[in-house]
């Protein structure tokens, strides 16, 4: 390769051909543009004028500038100009050892890194040296290969959502120590992480290392926190630098359930500072939506967190007995539920038939025995997708017979009537307290507080079922609370009244903790370590380095502390995790983390990311010189004066159409609107194409016969026909379309059809033709009769009647009584005239409905009776001898009328009364 | 005709077939200028007063002088008084048409535009017709076809108007003029002025009067054309050559107005009637200005 002035030439001696240019300049100079031959009668009125000024018959300038600019490019083009070549590197030998962090850190960046890798795998091919790859975040033995076979299996490095561990190195460090001697390429992602200097020594001692870094800050967002009513994020950068903002976003689903943009929200680093925090204030609608968050345009696990529960705020509708007296507030039924749910649940009022449309995710009764039925159905029903109902006990319930005999299905267990009273004045023992949570509990782990006792309490009644069913107990066994599975929905029922009175459970903070185990309030603030011992997790979704959820799969499960405070790794994905009715969110990058820029010794040279690519540049030069060549194709035309003729107007256009790239849109807008102005020009009869070759012929020549019927006896002088199809062509341009049925006729699509009930509610009419003379009679309908109903079935057509004998139609230009067409039969349908028309005495017809018929149905072939053939003679026969040429003539009369019909309307009807009115008058 | 043929060559199928060809071109252009006519309303026409004539006027009683063989026996036996029966006074017209055949009238400078040619035969066929059904005798100019009355006679004029002359430019026949008749001359004037000049003194050294009728094409009135060109006659005759077509325009345009003023002018002299037609407005606007034209004049010759 040569490099002149920074642009390498693959084939420079063809820059040779740049000496021909003057040459060529000469010859083109001598040729100019060939004279048009035109047609022009008014030549005798030419002869002898004279061209003014002698205009040199030689190739203006700028026209051979252009030509010259198109060869010069076509030259330069094919002798194979490079921009940026590569100037020859040293190259190294012996095996070569890629080192990747291989963390998320890198993620945003990945694709830059994955073509510098190749560049090396690229210069290292040349030299012919062995490469070996090591991921610190996935440490493994490194095999040495060819570098082209690294190549191709470059792809298949992806970033892990976690920082190495300190096991992950030294298990590096113990690999690098066993390989011979190789030297180094250390990509890295620019986060320090503790053992960096370790793995560096340990490489060091193998050979040379180079290190290659991206200048780009690596950014992460924490975890977001609600407080005070709103969202409180915070994005770190691992350098402090320049002031810059980011742009946060609320990702979540929309009501119908797809992934959208919910919010978002700037947030500016100060000049020197490395964090910068955003507020965002959601309603809580939008906020129980939320799945994550992300820093824009950054595509790394770091940039995102995900949301658990904690942004999540749980409706809850708390729905009391009626108070039928003044109480104080510290005995309402539902006071010490609402102080407990308060602080992290959004609390509904109201009747029970008005919070149900609201779909909350919690119910909760409190003493309420019976419902009607109109509101236990629906209550059922939405239990049943999900719903949680929440009973407490109370002295109406203890007094009601509800689930006494029969299990009520709102209740988990049967009830034993009155309940029971223990340690009060009245009775012995001593209130009880509660006994220990089995692990099959929900509240198992929660610890009991000795304060916490019983005096009061419904009582279950003995059942099969009822063991399963407990999941509090007293400490002489008897359920304190019991739960049952309704659906996908539960129903748990609080053997003790909300209130302190029969119990002081809910003055407790075990309460609130139970309301929180069941998933009826969530927890405010994260849950640290203890609260989650002896709990186990199960992975749901996890994130990969890019910050993309994916199923987990069957991942094993963790221990609840370790979800808080173990580090990130292959056995502690970052993702959501859950267990029961919870969900937990594990993020890549913590409340407390930081990010700290590495810090390479001095020693190590570091290097960019950018790679300059060699950039072949005669495809542009080429295209440049097409670009010219066509620039003078249109010169050349304009200067001979082709280019504004109209002939050439059509193929300058065609010419400049795939300039402009969009060729079809604009024939195909070309074609639609040649349509429309044919349609439009003149009245033009249309007919519907059917398929069946012969039938279609046959209407258009009906239809040319009819055209020709109408021009030479009335003022109608329409263009010639057109055929219509029905799933391409606008209707609206044509007053009246002739049908005729056939039998296997494919069924119109139903856009079709929704643009023929828009034709006939706009004033169209439709004549259908079934041209076997047998339709009217639809009792015994034909094959052709059956497809009409099949076909007139999705269309909009009002009630029909046989033609009247008053009906406009018999007389709009000529009288008549019949309408026959090749057959003769009587019956033709139309829109039925409104049931109250009475004929008025004297009157010669009905004053019938206004408009024109949308429809008219008929069987009688007409169009064969009017087709013509090209030269203005029948193309059927009609009938026999004279009567039959009477029929046709009659076929014809029926034809102007209906056309008369469509564009004058019951203007006719109008007319004929004005003799009868006038003779009234006058009397 | 565009393929002649000696009689010998005429086999009796081909004879029909040729014959047939021909024919198809007649239907058509009668049609049209059949439909043209028809939107014109026929008034003001019979001279409303006793004279010859075909149709009845009024009896009145016979008078000294009249002959005996005029007296009206069926009407005079009514009574005692004789009467003469009188028809009314009808004066037929002869016009004479001629319709430049010429190639230069074969041109229309767009696919949607006419011929000059076929607008020409369509205005010259309708307005026959008119006349024809108006009572007039209306021919050709010449010896070919002398006015005649009569529907026959439209066809004699529609064949004869589908003759294409060779000829680029065309001279106004100008021979047997009958003397006081009216005459329609339509064509494009392109060719020499001279032989309009000449056919127009002697039109008016016979008392003929009539209508000059000058019918172009938009192209030739706008010369929209530009860049190196070469013009060329219909025919092929005549070219010109331009390196510059555009620069010719002005002087075209002031040569086409002369030639407009001379033709207004000789008009003037000879007491003819000077129309100017554009081939793309309407045949029907044309045909009433004709017809008034024709219609006016006659009016005051009678």
């Amino acid at each position: 390769m040569t490099v002149l002035g920074g642009i390498g030439f693959t084939a420079p001696w063809l820059l040779i051909a740049l000496f021909a240019l003057p040459i060529l300049w000469l010859i083109l100079r001598a040729v100019p543009p060939a004279p048009i031959r035109r047609r022009f009668p008014g030549v005798a009125l030419l002869l002898g004028l004279n061209d003014d000024e002698t205009v040199s018959d030689r190739t203006p300038w700028w026209l051979l500038l252009l030509r010259m600019l198109a060869v010069t490019a076509i030259i330069l083009g094919l002798a194979g100009p490079v921009l940026n070549p590569e100037v020859d590197q040293a190259e190294g030998s012996g095996p070569l050892l890629i080192v990747l962090d291989g963390t998320w850190a890198g993620a945003a960046r990945w694709s830059q890194q994955s073509e510098a890798i190749e560049a090396q795998l690229t210069r290292a091919g040349r030299a012919g040296r062995t490469v070996g790859f090591i991921v610190l975040a996935r440490p493994d033995v490194p095999v040495f290969q060819s570098a082209d076979v690294w190549r191709t299996r470059l792809a298949g490095f992806t970033p892990a959502p976690w920082q190495p561990a300190l096991a992950d190195i030294d298990k590096a460090v113990e690999i690098i120590t066993a390989l011979p001697a190789f030297d180094t390429l250390w990509f890295s992602d620019g986060l320090a992480f503790e053992g960096r200097d370790a793995a560096l020594g340990a490489l060091q001692r193998r050979g040379a290392v180079e290190v290659y870094q991206t200048a780009a800050n690596v950014l992460a967002i924490t975890p977001a926190v609600y407080e005070d009513s709103v969202i409180k994020l915070s994005v770190s950068r691992a350098t402090p630098g320049l002031e810059r903002e980011v742009t946060l976003q609320a990702e979540g689903r929309d009501p119908a359930g797809n992934a959208r943009i919910l919010a978002s929200v700037p947030a500016t680093f100060g000049q020197g500072e490395v964090i910068a925090n955003a507020e965002l204030a959601l309603p809580s609608e939008i906020r129980a939506r939320i799945t994550g968050f992300v820093i824009s345009g950054q595509r790394s696990a770091g940039a995102i967190t995900v949301v658990d529960d904690g942004l999540r705020r749980r409706e809850v509708a708390l729905i009391g007995g009626r108070n039928d007296r003044e109480s104080l507030q510290l005995l309402s039924p539902l006071h010490y539920i609402e102080q407990a749910l308060a602080p992290t649940a959004d609390l509904i009022d109201g009747s029970l038939t008005d919070v149900l449309p609201a779909n909350p995710d919690v119910i909760v009764l409190a003493d309420i025995a019976t419902l009607s039925d109109a509101e236990s159905g629906p209550l059922m029903e939405w239990i049943e997708q999900g719903g949680m109902l929440v009973r407490f006990a109370g002295p109406r319930i203890a007094a009601s017979d509800i689930s006494r005999i029969e299990e009520d299905p709102l209740m988990p267990v049967r009830l034993r009537a009155g309940g029971r009273s223990v340690g009060g004045a009245m009775s012995w023992g001593e209130p009880k307290s509660l006994a220990p949570f089995k692990d099959t509990s929900p509240f198992f782990g929660l610890t009991i507080p000795n304060d916490v006792v019983v005096s009061a309490q419904v009582v279950a009644q003995p059942d099969p079922t009822l063991a399963g069913r407990v999941i509090a107990a007293l400490s002489d066994g008897t359920p304190l609370v019991t739960r049952k599975t309704s659906g996908q929905g539960q129903i748990v029922l609080f053997h003790v009244t909300a209130t302190a009175e029969w119990s002081t459970l809910p003055l407790s903070g075990l309460f609130v903790e139970m309301l929180e185990r069941l998933a009826i309030s969530s927890a405010a603030s994260s849950p640290d370590a203890g609260d989650l011992a002896g709990t186990t997790w199960t992975p749901l979704r996890v994130m990969d380095g890019y910050g993309v959820l994916s199923d987990a799969g069957n991942l094993p499960g963790v221990a609840g502390p370790d979800l808080i405070n173990a580090a990130a790794g292959p056995q502690m994905q970052p993702g959501i995790y859950g267990s029961g009715d919870r969900r937990l969110a594990r993020n890549v990058f913590g409340v407390d983390d930081t990010l700290t820029p590495v810090t390479w010794p001095s020693d190590i040279p570091v290097r960019g990311l950018a790679v300059a690519p060699e950039q072949p540049i005669a495809g542009w030069l080429l295209s440049l010189s097409i670009l010219l060549l066509l620039a003078d194709v249109v010169a050349s035309l304009a200067l001979s004066g082709r280019l504004l003729s109209r002939s050439n107007a059509a193929a300058a256009v065609l010419l400049a159409l795939p300039l402009l790239g969009q060729p079809s849109q604009g024939q195909a807008q070309n074609a639609a609107d040649i349509f429309a102005l044919e349609a439009t020009n003149e009245v033009s009869l249309a007919h519907v194409v059917t398929g069946n070759a012969q039938v279609d012929e046959i209407a258009q020549a009906g239809l040319v016969g009819l055209s020709d019927t109408l021009f030479f006896r009335t003022s109608i002088e329409p263009a010639p026909p057109t055929s219509v199809d029905l799933e391409i062509d606008e209707l609206a341009f044509f007053p009246i379309l002739y049908w005729p049925v056939t039998s296997d006729q494919p069924r119109p699509s139903s856009e079709a059809y929704s643009k023929l009930n828009e034709y006939l509610r706009s004033g169209g009419l439709i004549v259908f033709d079934t041209r076997d003379a047998d339709i009217a009679r639809f009792g015994a309908s034909s094959p052709n009769g059956r497809k009409l109903k099949e076909l007139a079935a999705p269309l909009d057509i009002p009630p029909l009647e046989p033609l009247p004998g008053d009906h406009v139609l018999t007389r709009t230009f000529y009288l008549l009584q019949d309408f026959p067409g090749r057959h003769n039969s009587r019956d033709v349908w139309v829109e039925a005239s409104p049931p109250d028309v009475e004929r008025i005495e004297g009157m010669p017809f009905r004053n019938l409905n206004d408009g024109v018929t949308p429809v008219i149905i008929g069987g009688n072939d007409w169009a064969a009776a009017w087709a013509v053939r090209r030269d203005g003679a029948p193309l059927l026969p009609v009938g026999r001898g004279y009567s039959g040429e009477r029929q046709r003539e009659l076929a014809n009369r029926f034809g102007v009328n209906l056309v008369m019909h469509v564009l004058t309307g019951n203007y006719k009807s109008d007319q004929v009364h004005v003799p009868a009115l006038l003779d009234r008058l006058g009397q | 005709m565009t393929n002649p043929k000696s009689l010998r060559d005429y086999v009796p199928a081909s004879l029909r077939a040729d014959a047939e060809h021909e024919a198809a071109r007649l239907p058509d252009l009668l049609a049209r200028a059949e439909h043209l006519a028809g939107a014109v309303l026929l008034g003001a026409h019979g001279r409303r007063r006793a004279g010859m004539g075909d149709d009845f006027w009024q009896y009145r009683p016979a008078q000294m002088g009249d002959s005996r063989r005029a007296i009206d026996h069926r009407r005079s036996a009514m009574g005692d008084q004789e009467f003469v029966r009188e028809r009314e006074w009808q004066i037929a017209q002869s016009v004479m048409l001629w319709v430049d055949q010429g190639a230069s009238m074969r041109f229309a400078s767009d696919t949607n535009l006419p011929q000059k040619a076929d607008r020409a035969r369509l205005l010259g066929l309708a307005l026959s017709i008119l006349l024809l059904r108006g009572g007039e005798r209306v021919g050709l100019t010449g010896t070919t076809l002398p006015p005649r009355r009569g529907n026959p006679q439209v066809l004699r004029l529609a064949e004869m108007f589908c003759q294409d002359d060779e000829v680029d430019y065309s001279p106004p026949e100008h021979r047997a003029m009958i003397p006081h008749a009216r005459a329609v001359f339509i064509s494009d004037f392109m060719g020499d002025l001279a032989s309009v000049q000449l056919a127009l003194t002697k039109a008016a050294d016979r008392g003929v009067r009539g209508v000059l009728y000058h019918v172009l094409d938009p192209s030739e009135e706008a010369f929209p054309f530009t860049g190196r060109t070469i013009f060329e006659s219909v025919g092929g005759t005549l070219s010109h050559e331009t390196l510059k077509a555009n620069d010719l325009k002005g002087r075209y345009l002031e040569r086409l107005a002369e030639r407009k003023a001379e033709l207004q002018r000789l008009c003037a002299l000879t007491g003819w009637q000077y129309g100017l037609h554009h081939t793309d407005t309407s045949a029907q606007s044309a045909l009433l200005w004709l017809y008034g034209a024709l219609d006016a004049r006659a009016g005051v010759a009678a």
